[in-house]
């Protein structure tokens, strides 16, 4: 009981050092950010014209709503993926500064358990890139509510369940690649190339459908894809059944979902949205076997080694 | 019959090819001000990160309150209050955050924080800075902030690494009551590392560390009385004085004066009464700190 005191008061500790830090809390935000510009300057003129393009192949005609609407939605899915991941590397900093400020040695000469504090770490990684989201989706539900909003309530719900599944993908993730980063060099080095790359390489700012076929059987492989392909679905799909029921036929939707990756595919086999759950989910699984095994191990190894002498 | 706070035996821990403590041994009573002097990179800060367990060690054996640090590493960390040389408390949160934060490490929550907060109020004035983040701090501040932490859990032992170093004089005097008032009021034993020879000069013990090894130790008395000459500082008859190191004496002439170094302070007698003529206008000068931690190391602790 004592020790899940100690635990909780570490995680609040980590929580409020990010919070605090308004230089870590903007650069965890630059990539929502880049993605907002690209889409005002850019972006969402040419996601409109390439869904009208869709639409004249099949003699449909809509209004600018649910366009709008549809645009905005496919945005917010890709951030919601890509910024689970971006802010989970950046929030988990606190840890690495701690290494680099010294902070850690002052913890470590308390009696906590190493397991705790690195648990600590990672609760508050995870709350605090949960916090963020839930920010930016809300950010996000309200422009949506303003151009065309078309989003069910159970759908809400699962946008927001798949938000989850990211979170802990991200923090996960963030927790195994900066286990051993130990400079300010490093972990700049390691934001900056997440930060950069993995929208690219999932498909967030580009959609995989526009890869060629060897490049996107690939991406397939990487599980990141999978954090976009799900909150895809659930963010597209009320907009495609409002563009069914104005009397888009379902070939008509199944071209806007493939172009879009509502529909992902690894060669011409299409991948169904519970398997997409189940490698996220399993990929999630794996990390946490990875993560407490590097923990245990650090941990162990510290002791050992005060122990052999 | 005393009690025994730190035991080390043949400590050694190195660093690569660098052998940062090199069969170290030495023990701390409980209740005294123990010094540990060493210039930079001779092992002092390594020894205090093996203590609190920061660093594991190579070989020896480390007690402190007669547990073994290997087998009640956590035990002896709730005895431990430690001021590091930089401040490791997090900079961006307020100070009141920072000592929450930490005395909830130790099992200290709620109303029995609130009552600590005031005890350390009362001793280091805290009251006032207990809203600002760390990094508002000036030094001084953030020093007694730091040591408000050390002392957060009430601690057997604390361990002080260079507290004093870059402070003003006023700040320096502070941070030295609150050492004297806890050893007084509730006789904690004090483990120092300082570069100041005057602190060191009032400890109760002192260890001397040169390249990872003991090179002296004893009581500021005994290292002077082994180690430091006196000097007999003439103030007339300077030309005159200045003769004396035909007769063997080391003599160093200043503008106003002549010191003649003597071994203590009988031979000092000893020469003031053989040549009563030159000594008009003089002082007997004690061997201090500063010319023990020269004579056993060969360097200057202000260069270092």
């Amino acid at each position: 009981m004592k020790e899940l005191k100690k635990f909780w008061a570490l995680t609040v500790r980590n929580m409020k050092c990010y919070f605090k830090d308004k230089f870590l809390f903007f650069v965890s935000l630059i990539t929502p950010m880049i993605l907002l510009v690209l889409f005002v300057t850019f972006l969402r003129e040419v996601y409109i014209s390439s869904f009208k393009g869709i639409f004249e192949q099949f003699g449909f005609e809509t209004d600018a709503r649910l366009v709008n609407g549809l645009a905005g939605s496919w945005l917010l899915s890709s951030v919601v993926s890509v910024c689970a991941v971006t802010v989970a590397i950046c929030s988990n900093a606190v840890m690495i500064q701690d290494k680099i400020e010294g902070s850690v040695n002052d913890l470590k000469t308390s009696p906590v358990k190493g397991t705790t504090l690195s648990l600590s770490y990672f609760a508050a990684n995870f709350l605090v890139t949960l916090t963020v989201m839930l920010a930016v989706i809300a950010v996000g539900f309200v422009y949506l509510a303003i151009v065309g909003w078309y989003i069910s309530f159970v759908d809400v719900l699962l946008i927001l369940a798949d938000t989850l599944c990211c979170v802990l993908f991200g923090t996960l993730l963030a927790g195994v690649i900066e286990s051993y980063i130990g400079t300010q060099g490093a972990l700049s080095a390691v934001s900056t190339l997440v930060s950069s790359l993995y929208g690219f390489i999932c498909g967030a700012y580009m959609p995989l459908s526009q890869f060629d076929e060897g490049v996107r059987n690939v991406l397939c492989v990487l599980p990141g894809t999978y954090s976009v392909g799900i909150t895809r679905v659930h963010f597209m799909q009320g907009y495609v059944k409002e563009l069914g029921r104005q009397g888009l036929s379902e070939q008509g939707q199944k071209a806007v979902l493939d172009s879009f990756d509502g529909n992902l595919y690894v060669s011409k086999t299409q991948i169904p949205l519970w398997s997409m759950y189940v490698i996220l989910l399993g990929t999630c699984a794996l990390l946490l076997v990875a993560y407490v095994t590097i923990v245990v191990l650090q941990n162990r190894r510290h002791t050992a080694r005060r122990v052999r002498g | 019959m005393n009690e025994k706070v730190i035991d080390i035996t043949e400590l050694h821990k190195s660093f690569k090819e660098v052998k940062a403590v090199d069969g170290l041994s030495f023990c701390v009573q409980k209740g005294e001000l123990f010094a540990f002097l060493g210039v930079n990179g001779a092992g002092k800060s390594t020894t205090i990160n093996i203590l609190s367990g920061i660093l594991p060690k190579d070989s020896g054996t480390v007690t402190v309150c007669g547990e073994d640090i290997d087998k009640h590493a956590e035990s002896i960390r709730c005895k431990l209050g430690i001021v590091f040389q930089a401040s490791a408390l997090d900079k961006r949160l307020s100070v009141k955050d920072n000592l929450k934060s930490r005395a909830a490490l130790y099992g200290i929550f709620g109303e029995d924080f609130r009552r600590r907060l005031d005890e350390l109020d009362g001793m280091l004035g805290l009251k006032e800075l207990l809203q600002r983040p760390l990094v508002k701090l000036s030094g001084g501040q953030r020093r007694r902030v730091d040591i408000a932490r050390a002392l957060i859990h009430n601690p057997e032992l604390l361990i002080l690494d260079e507290p004093t170093t870059g402070l003003d004089p006023q700040t320096r005097q502070t941070v030295w009551r609150v050492i004297d008032e806890l050893r007084q009021k509730r006789k904690m034993t004090v483990f120092l590392t300082t570069h100041y020879m005057e602190e060191a000069a009032i400890a109760d013990y002192v260890v001397i560390l040169d390249a990872g090894k003991k090179v002296a130790e004893g009581t500021p008395h005994e290292l002077k009385t082994k180690f430091a000459t006196d000097t007999v500082r003439v103030y007339s008859h300077l030309d005159e004085a200045q003769q004396l190191c035909a007769e063997g004496y080391s003599v160093k002439r200043e503008r106003d004066f002549v010191d003649i170094e003597v071994k203590n302070t009988a031979v000092a007698t000893q020469l003031i009464t053989a040549r009563p003529e030159l000594f008009d206008d003089y002082e007997v000068l004690k061997g201090n700190m500063d010319s023990v931690f020269l004579r056993v190391t060969g360097k200057n602790i202000e260069e270092a």
